[in-house]
């Protein structure tokens, strides 16, 4: 019976219903939309961390630590023989790191140079670059952003200073044969890509390498000697500890849009209380009990979400499906500032989100519908029918 | 006649705070009515009739003194057992008609008989009977902004008697009608009082309505001062 007057008051009211769906719509779709994005961007950063950076995983030299570029200097040795194996069978590629000290344009700068096989395809990169340079001493592949920080350009021909496995500094001209455009930060700041070979050569350490990446699938291999097995969980668990250490930023952004949403709800709300004092002493007078009009405002309310719900789809539907499919782009390459966001932004709506997004927000209608409500409960019907209405 | 009666009140007071005194809105009430009649409390504003017709209604509570309304002793009765009361046995009619403005008249005179349960079919024939007792079957679906004064309150009157109440509260129902409007929801009120033996009791100080009543319960500064008694209304059905 209540639900059929609700409705009816609620159908019956039409602009006031339609501003109060509207709003609430609009902060529904805000909220969607916001959460989506950021979880699309978060997403985006461990595909393209996964794409460019890890593939399937990788067996590091037991002195290796990316974080620690002081290791490099004894991290290297022939990789174990199963591990060598899969590189024959191009399942995986090798890594040779090291210190390097860089001069372009005469300025020094300290840099992490990498050899990498230019005919790998294992992560995403454009190493085949760094092939068939016959003429140049040393064809050197950098990132934009390193490019720009260095103020070098595609055919700069620079100095680059090593510490070779005999202790002994030594150095070369090397020529920027590419600048990549990669949205993986990690393989653009203050890094250097040259063909493994001449790393090899160069550093002395012929046949060796400080890690193995192999491509997705490949299974662990036995004989892997001191080498340290690092799969896609443990590579990734940066990326999701940067993302689990947002997480209460997005909390709080996603807070502070429910607030939002609740808070127009509420004016509303109270604003409707107000407005139909008289409409709710009339109630009384012809024998609704006060909890029961209580009960129908805070299920005007609820039908206020769930008419909210079926709006927000209907109109903002097809902008957040328009976003979903072509992303929106953004006008910054946040790679410079080493950040993993994609330039071009796609929101990502799991079942999760859409879910997780109504139920909340119809409790939080429910709530914010309820206690303007509890008012009524307050009410004598002789004030509610001369339209007074206890503040 | 005392199983006949409909509203018992003894000693009725009325007080309500003001500032930090009370003013006492009704003195004393000793009053007496009996089924079917066609009552009116008269008297000037401030005399406390509305006061009265609410106290009746269950819509407030007397500070001091007994009242019973159906058989219902008010002043032990909690809200929701009011409310019901209301709900099942009285009608109200108000002098600005207290439409529910997103509602058609159908639907209007039909919520009483959706808080009663009664079952669809059922309540389409009652709401159409109400509706034309009232003279209004040709607006059924207009909402009450499309309406004049007159047919508003004789919607308010379809939605009071639609469920067959025992007691009609009215508390001044032609103040904002004109002559010829009063007259008419007079004589309907008259008909259905007639018809329905149903109690019906009015607040007004409108003299078109004294000359429809067959009781004139004089009211003046919250006491009664005479209570009359007329055996052929000047006006009558």
């Amino acid at each position: 019976m209540l639900f059929k007057i609700a409705l009816k008051n609620l159908l019956g009211a039409r602009l006031r219903t339609f501003l109060n769906v509207l709003v609430t719509a609009f902060s529904f779709f805000l909220i969607l939309f916001m959460s989506a994005m950021y979880d699309g961007m978060l997403q985006h950063a461990k595909q393209v961390t996964m794409d460019t950076e890890i593939a399937g995983g990788a067996y590091w030299h037991p002195e290796y630590d990316p974080l620690d570029p002081l290791t490099f200097e004894d991290a290297h040795s022939v990789p174990p023989a199963a591990v060598q194996a899969l590189v024959g069978e191009k399942k995986a590629f090798p890594v040779l790191v090291s210190q390097a000290s860089i001069y372009p344009g005469g300025r020094i700068m300290p840099a992490i140079m990498k050899g990498i096989p230019p005919g790998q395809n294992i992560v995403n990169m454009p190493t085949d670059a760094l092939s068939g340079h016959e003429e140049i001493a040393l064809p050197v592949l950098i990132g934009k952003g390193m490019a720009s920080d260095t103020k070098l350009e595609v055919g700069d021909v620079f100095t680059i200073r090593w510490l070779d496995a005999d202790r002994t500094y030594d150095a070369n001209e090397g020529t920027v044969v590419h600048i990549m455009d990669t949205e993986n930060f990690k393989l653009d700041m203050g890094h250097i890509w040259i063909p493994l070979n001449k790393a090899q050569a160069m550093l002395a350490m012929e046949g060796e390498a400080t890690y193995v990446t192999y491509e997705k699938g490949v299974p662990p291999v036995q004989n892997k000697r001191d080498w340290i097995p690092r799969d896609i969980n443990y590579l990734v668990q940066d990326m999701e500890a940067i993302i689990e250490a947002d997480k209460p930023g997005a909390q709080v952004m996603y807070m502070v849009l429910l607030a939002l949403a609740a808070m127009g709800i509420f004016n509303a709300q109270v604003l409707s209380i107000f407005r139909r004092g008289r409409e709710i002493g009339t109630l009384m007078a012809i024998g609704m009990t006060r909890s029961r009009v209580v009960g129908l405002f805070t299920l005007e309310g609820g039908l206020n979400a769930v008419l909210s719900a079926v709006v927000t789809l209907i109109v903002f539907g097809p902008i957040l499906w328009y976003f979903g499919v072509y992303g929106i782009p953004l006008p910054i390459d946040y790679s410079e500032m080493g950040m993993i966001v994609a330039k071009r932004l796609i929101p990502v709506y799991t079942l999760g989100l859409v879910v997780s997004t109504t139920i909340l927000v119809s409790i939080i209608v429910l709530i914010v519908s309820y206690i303007p409500s509890r008012r009524i409960a307050r009410m004598k019907p002789t004030d509610a029918l001369r339209g007074k209405v206890v503040a | 006649m005392e199983n006949n009666s409909v509203i018992t009140i003894n000693n009725l007071v009325k007080r309500f705070p003001v500032g930090g005194d009370f003013f006492t809105a009704l003195k004393n009430i000793d009053l007496t009515l009996n089924k079917g009649e066609f009552t009116g409390l008269v008297g000037p504003s401030g005399s406390g009739k509305t006061t009265l017709l609410n106290i009746i209604g269950g819509l407030d509570s007397p500070t001091e003194g007994q009242i019973s309304v159906l058989g219902h002793a008010l002043n032990d009765t909690s809200h929701s057992k009011r409310a019901l009361l209301r709900r099942e046995h009285m009608g109200f009619i108000f002098q600005s008609y207290n439409l529910l403005p997103v509602y058609t008249v159908f639907e209007n005179v039909e919520l009483p008989l959706i808080l009663n349960k009664v079952d669809s079919q059922k309540r389409e024939e009652k709401v159409n009977q109400a509706i034309e007792w009232v003279g209004l079957s040709n607006k059924r679906d207009s909402r009450p902004a499309m309406l004049s004064g007159g047919e508003c309150q004789r919607t308010a009157i379809a939605r009071a008697i639609v469920h067959q109440p025992a007691l009609v509260l009215a508390d001044e129902p032609t103040a904002n009608l004109d002559a010829e409007n009063s007259h008419h929801i007079m004589k309907i009120l008259s008909n259905l009082n007639q018809e329905m033996s149903t109690s019906f009791i009015f607040a007004t100080h409108d003299e078109k309505i004294m000359a429809y009543l067959r009781r004139i319960i004089h009211l003046d500064d919250g006491q009664i001062t005479e209570d009359e008694k007329i055996e052929n209304p000047k006006a009558s059905a």
